[in-house]
């Protein structure tokens, strides 16, 4: 029963909501500006030889990677509408904006 | 089991080929010009009057402190002292090393743990700092009103904004933008003249971009990317302004993290590192190309911090390149005669 719920779930969130690959990759996010819908799920790539660590502070849709290590995916998904910039901890000059519709 | 063991040699394999010198060095080249604020044009008044205030031991509460104390063009734009004995007023002693003025022009975040910005919101900070200059604002802008010479510079540099803690800290500012490099042997080189640097220093910059993954943050002509990371010179739990820029957000990746210094004329700048506790170039490479002074224990430590096996002969090598990064002194006179 659970396993169907969650089938169910997985293809609900196919059906309704698209995933964007941000790639970080020579110390910029590619791309740096992005539009996308609310529930659409970011996937952070890290194609560099070291550490990235994209964060926002903006309130409705705060979150942290965290220190994500060459080679590596993380997910996040958008919660609210609105616009936002993404920073990375580790390079401050790395900046993404996001708009949530 | 096996695989992931093959496969971890090949992206180990891969990590550190080295970047050859013979490619693009465009990224390397010092900019012609300097980035400036729309609020903040550069003008020869600005820069001149900033360069008065900035030299100006009235700045202090003692009298006998100025910026250029910690920060002195003679001495790579910051004291040659060792770790926190940056001297201020009465002998007080800074809690950091006193970080260099020279390129901060470029930088997007200012001080150590980059809790600000520009350089105006930083000029002002050393000011009041107790440990520095120890001049309130609200005892400096009224005395700095009553010395006739300041009024009218200030009208010359700000016409009508009047001296305020505004236009103090857009003064300094202005002449801090000044202070940038000059042209140092490794530019010849990289402009593409051969002969401009030593084959030993070549090989340097060869293991500077390569095996000693020294450019994975100090990157670009400023020899930084303006990253911040723990690089394990202490261990277990840090205290105080060692928590770096924690102090300012405490997010987990800022946990005992400081700014990347720049390289540029890093041999005049020494002693090295946030607190200054390493006195030598070939010490510093040994330690960030060696995994940290501590390698175990160290809460967020930098991933790019790991021992990339360096011979002495290489460290001696990415040294040697470090001291082309040398140019002459930037063509300044020290003013000794301040207004009145
Ligand atoms: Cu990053």
């Amino acid at each position: 029963m659970k396993k169907i719920l969650l089938v169910a779930v997985l293809a609900a969130s196919t059906l309704f909501s698209a995933d964007h690959v941000i790639d970080q990759k020579g110390k910029t996010f590619i791309p740096h500006e992005i539009t996308v819908a609310v529930g659409d799920t970011l996937i952070f790539k890290n194609s560099d030889p070291f550490a990235h660590n994209a964060y926002t502070d903006d309130e409705a849709n705060e979150f942290d990677i965290g220190m994500q290590s060459p080679g590596t995916n993380a997910s996040v998904t958008v919660k609210s509408a609105g616009t936002f910039s993404v920073e990375c901890a580790i390079h401050p000059n790395m900046l993404l904006e996001v708009t949530a519709k | 089991m096996i695989r992931t063991l093959v496969l971890s040699a090949l992206v180990a394999t891969l990590a550190i080929t080295s970047v050859s010198a013979t490619e693009d060095m465009s990224k390397w080249l010092r900019p012609s010009e300097v980035p400036q604020p729309k609020n903040n044009k550069l003008t020869p008044e600005r820069i001149e009057l900033g360069k008065l205030l900035y030299f100006d031991t009235r700045l202090s509460s003692s009298g006998e402190v100025s910026c250029a104390t910690c920060h002195h063009p003679k001495r790579g734009w910051t004291d040659e002292k060792p770790t926190a004995k940056a001297v201020g007023v009465e002998g007080r002693v800074g809690p950091r090393n006193s970080p260099v003025v020279l390129n901060t022009a470029y930088q997007n975040r200012q001080f150590w743990d980059g809790r600000v910005r520009t350089l105006e919101q930083q000029a002002l900070g050393p000011i009041e700092a107790d440990v520095e200059m120890n001049m309130p604002l609200d005892v400096l802008l009224p005395k700095l009103r009553n010395i006739k010479g300041y009024v009218d510079l200030f009208e010359k540099a700000y016409p009508g904004e009047g001296i305020t803690e505004k236009t103090l800290a857009k003064a300094i500012a202005s002449f801090e933008r000044t202070v940038v490099s000059t042209e140092s042997p490794f530019d010849k080189y990289a402009k593409g003249d051969k002969h401009a640097i030593s084959d030993k220093a070549k090989e340097g910059f060869d293991l500077f971009t390569g095996k000693a993954g020294c450019v994975n943050c100090h990157d670009g002509f400023n020899f930084t990317d303006g990253s911040f990371h723990n690089i394990g010179l202490y261990d277990g739990e840090l205290q105080g302004k060692e928590l770096g820029r924690y102090l300012v957000k405490m997010r987990a990746a800022w946990y005992g993290v400081m700014k990347t210094p720049t390289l540029r004329d890093v041999a005049k700048s020494f002693p090295y590192f946030h607190d200054g506790s390493v006195k030598t170039l070939e010490e510093a490479t040994a330690i960030c190309a060696g995994g940290g002074r501590f390698e175990h224990n160290v809460k967020n430590k930098s991933l790019s911090i790991v021992d990339r096996h360096l011979t002495k002969e290489e460290i001696d090598k990415v040294v040697a390149f470090m001291h082309t990064l040398t140019g002459p002194d930037m063509d300044l006179t020290i003013p000794t005669k301040f207004p009145q």
